[in-house]
């Protein structure tokens, strides 16, 4: 049993999903649901759709290249069995799956970390350029700080009560 | 081949037969209709025709039957004597003869009356003429009748005849009746002749095949023949004697030692004597039957001296080169009853044909010719040196390994019988995991992972994964640590969270303002535009001012104060109420504010203590459009007057309706006078 990844969007095919299709020229195509398979029967390209996986590694959104792609390599000849091997082989597995994992969030975040100065640059020049509306200016000379203005608030005598506890 | 089988001889009709067939004939396939009135020549053909047509047919028929009976002469003498044996010859050639007449007879007749009919010079004439003449030609068959019958006897008895091939490798097996012969026959061959206690239980020859050394050989079973002067014999004897005479073929005289034929031993040697003649240059063998019942030693003196007469006779025919046991060859004993020595006499019998046929054939001429081509090679011994068969070593211990195995497999226990003898096949599931070839046994039985965690184990198979997987780490602690650094640098530029506040609230004034703009934007149309200070909704309050402007952050009361100051009073003193409101303080007495209400109004007039702030209806504000105070009151009574059936019928305004047939049926039924009603 193996766990394939569909043609279309490389998200992993688990047994008993999905459809596999064999083209004349013996080439399988396998797809993870029918969105994928429906997509490819349109003959659209997935690198050019948005939410697959070829799209995104394509456009650099997701890690390309990497050592711990290295690890997870499909092999085409037998291997005897060996449980001192297969026992390490199971250990490794989730330790370098979570290195992958991070390093993708990385990426990712790194990617976007551009866009997060970008933002805060233009909160800056709007919270300058637009203080007027929430601060007079006659305020803002006073308190020069882009805060709100403090605000004046009339307390009445009558609610004033004597508090033993104040002395 | 008419040869020796005379099958193919077609049925001679009898004569009355013959001529019905022929007269249906010429009525059926000649023309039929004549009238007088035709031309005398076309009346003359038409008669001409049918004598022609029935002589012809007549010809055709007697013909056929001549040629097909065989002429005695051109046949084997065998048969031709045969014949005559049965049929008596001069007989057989009458009766041919006389056909042969008739058919000419037929022929002559045709022809006069062809030619008298060449003269006739009316239709009747020539039908007159064509009468006699067939007439004439039945007769002739008429006379003819009798033979016609005998030969048809004759071909049905022919063709009945064995069919015996006169240059075959035969045996002729003859002697005294009920002697044992039709028993020896169907011993050796297939054949089924009838065996009964009777004498001439065997009436004709019988013909039967039977092999010997890869060579069929034909065995000729004879009727039994008496003692008697040739002219005597009859026809069965005769039969026998015919093929006794003719046929070259080795010839088993049965001799029957007991008697139990009703004939003794001296009657039967004087037959084989009288007929010893015709025993010329055939291979004769003497053959003592019926031992079962009387032992060939055991006979008397004078049976054992005629049977070595016979011997001595015998004797004579066999080869000149005689080998030792030339009496075997020639004197055989055997039992039909009890199968004893009968295969030795016919094994016998065959080898002296098979000689006597050799010899022939090796004096004959041609067999020179073939000598010539027979050469059998045998290498000359070089030396006396003997040389054995020599196998090399190596083969023999294959040879001896391979019988080992052999012996192996059969003593190996199979998985078969293992699953047999626990509970047979769907008891016992064989356990394919036992012959694996692993680097410890004790793994055979594990089960081996292939998935875990969206991944195939098979794919990450590696004898040093752990070691590279410890780099990876390495590494990995090193990017880390990296990276830790990289993120300070971005966090410099944040702001404090009373800024994060005033973006907010900015954000909110501004899409509150987009919002109402969109609002004002797309309602243009149907609003009126009025200035400010006709505010009809009464939204452009002091109040409003005061808390946009300390929202902002300034002091509003001085900006209050400066328009309550400046704003024009409304028609009425302002009658302060004190007592309603809290003990006065320096001047921050917010208005009511009010909006203009029905409710107001009628309040009004009850009340005059609190202080109003809004003009009675009647009066005309300057921005609405009336002229005067009466228009105003009149325009006002006509709005009522409107909404007044409204009210009544409990509906909110213009909009507000009720459909009380959201069917109608004039809408949703009929037929159009054109086009479709596909819509409704």
């Amino acid at each position: 049993m193996r766990l394939e990844k569909c043609w279309f969007c490389s998200s992993t095919i688990y047994p008993g999903h999905g459809i596999q299709f064999v083209r004349n020229d013996a080439k399988i195509f396998r797809f993870c649901r029918s969105k994928c398979h429906k997509n490819f029967k349109m003959k659209r390209n997935p690198r050019k759709v948005k939410w697959t996986k070829a799209y995104r590694r394509l456009h650099g959104k997701d890690m390309t290249q990497d050592s711990t792609f290295e690890f997870e390599r499909k092999r085409n000849r037998p291997q005897r069995y060996d449980r001192i091997n297969t026992e390490k082989v199971l250990q490794a597995i989730p330790k370098i799956s979570k290195v992958k994992a991070t390093r993708e969030k990385d990426h990712i975040t790194k990617r976007l970390s551009a866009g997060r100065v970008n933002r805060r640059a233009e909160d800056r020049r709007e919270l300058e350029q637009s203080i007027s509306l929430v601060k007079a200016p006659s305020v803002l000379k006073e308190d020069a700080t882009l805060t709100l203005p403090k605000q004046k608030v009339t307390v009445s005598y009558a609610q004033t009560e004597n508090t033993p506890m104040e002395e | 081949m008419v040869q020796f089988n005379f099958k193919g001889i077609t049925v001679v009709p009898s004569g009355k037969e013959m001529v019905d067939i022929i007269l249906s004939r010429t009525q059926r396939q000649t023309p039929t209709v004549v009238h007088k009135g035709y031309a005398i020549n076309r009346l003359r053909q038409f008669y001409m025709r049918k004598v022609r047509f029935t002589q012809q047919n007549f010809h055709d028929k007697l013909s056929a039957i001549v040629d097909e009976f065989p002429r005695l002469e051109g046949i084997h003498p065998f048969y031709s004597d045969l014949l005559h044996v049965l049929y008596n010859k001069d007989h057989y050639k009458l009766a041919l003869g006389q056909v042969n007449t008739a058919r000419n007879l037929i022929s002559k007749v045709a022809k006069d009356y062809v030619r008298l009919l060449k003269y006739g010079d009316s239709l009747y004439r020539c039908k007159c003429l064509k009468v006699a003449a067939l007439g004439r030609m039945c007769t002739v068959i008429k006379r003819i009748g009798p033979s016609l019958a005998y030969l048809e006897q004759v071909r049905q008895h022919m063709a009945r005849l064995p069919s015996i091939d006169p240059n075959m490798r035969t045996i002729l097996i003859c002697g005294y009746p009920n002697v044992g012969k039709s028993s020896f026959m169907n011993k050796i061959t297939r054949a089924d002749v009838d065996v009964q206690p009777y004498a001439f239980t065997t009436k004709s020859l019988f013909v039967g095949h039977t092999d010997y050394k890869y060579l069929r050989y034909q065995v000729i079973d004879t009727p039994g023949i008496l003692d008697r002067p040739f002219e005597d014999r009859n026809i069965i004897e005769m039969c026998s004697i015919t093929a006794l005479a003719h046929l070259r073929s080795a010839v088993l005289f049965f001799l029957d030692v007991s008697g139990s034929c009703g004939y003794t031993v001296a009657q039967q040697a004087a037959l084989f004597h009288s007929i010893k003649s015709l025993f010329l240059n055939k291979p004769l063998m003497v053959v003592c039957n019926k031992i079962d019942l009387q032992q060939l030693n055991a006979l008397s003196e004078d049976d054992k001296r005629l049977v070595d007469e016979m011997k001595a006779e015998a004797l004579k025919t066999l080869q000149i080169g005689g080998d030792p046991n030339a009496e075997q060859q020639v004197l055989v004993t055997m039992s039909t009853l009890t199968e004893e020595g009968v295969i030795n006499v016919k094994n016998t019998a065959c080898e002296r044909i098979l000689d006597q046929r050799v010899e022939i054939k090796m004096k004959s001429k041609k067999i020179n010719d073939c000598l010539n081509r027979f050469h059998v090679a045998m290498p000359k011994p070089r030396d006396g040196k003997e040389r054995p068969v020599c196998i090399p070593q190596q083969v023999l211990e294959q040879r001896a390994k391979d019988q080992e195995v052999e012996k192996e497999k059969e003593k190996r226990k199979l998985e078969k019988d293992l699953e047999n003898e626990n509970g047979g096949a769907g008891v016992y599931s064989a356990s394919l995991k036992k012959h694996y070839l692993l680097a410890n046994d004790e793994w055979k039985e594990d089960i081996i992972p292939e998935i875990i965690d969206g991944h195939n184990v098979a794919d990450f198979m590696d004898p040093d994964i752990l070691e590279r997987l410890e780099e990876l780490e390495r590494e990995e602690g090193l990017r880390l640590a990296g990276e830790e650094g990289d993120d300070f640098e971005i966090d410099g530029d944040n702001m404090t969270p009373e800024e994060r506040e005033a973006l907010n609230e900015i954000r909110k004034r501004k899409k509150a303002l987009i919002q109402e703009h969109r609002i004002k934007k797309s309602t243009a149309e149907s609003r009126p535009i009025v200035p400010r200070k006709f505010d009809k909704d009464r939204q452009f309050t002091t109040e409003r001012m005061g808390r946009q402007l300390s929202g902002l952050g300034l002091d509003p009361s001085k900006a209050i104060e400066r328009v309550r100051s400046r704003s024009v009073s409304r028609g009425r003193k302002r009658e302060r109420s004190v007592a309603a409101d809290g003990a006065g303080d320096d001047g921050m007495e917010i208005d009511n504010d009010g909006k203009g209400s029905n409710k107001r109004l009628r309040l009004r007039s009850v009340s005059r203590s609190r202080s109003r702030s809004r003009a009675p209806v009647e009066e005309v504000i300057p921005g609405e459009g009336f002229k005067d105070k009466e228009q105003k009151v009149k325009a006002i009574k006509l709005g009522k007057k409107s909404v007044k059936k409204r009210n009544k019928d409990a509906r909110k305004g213009e909009a507000d309706r009720v459909i009380l047939n959201m069917m109608p049926k004039h809408l949703f039924s009929g037929k159009r006078g054109i086009g479709k009603t596909s819509r409704r």
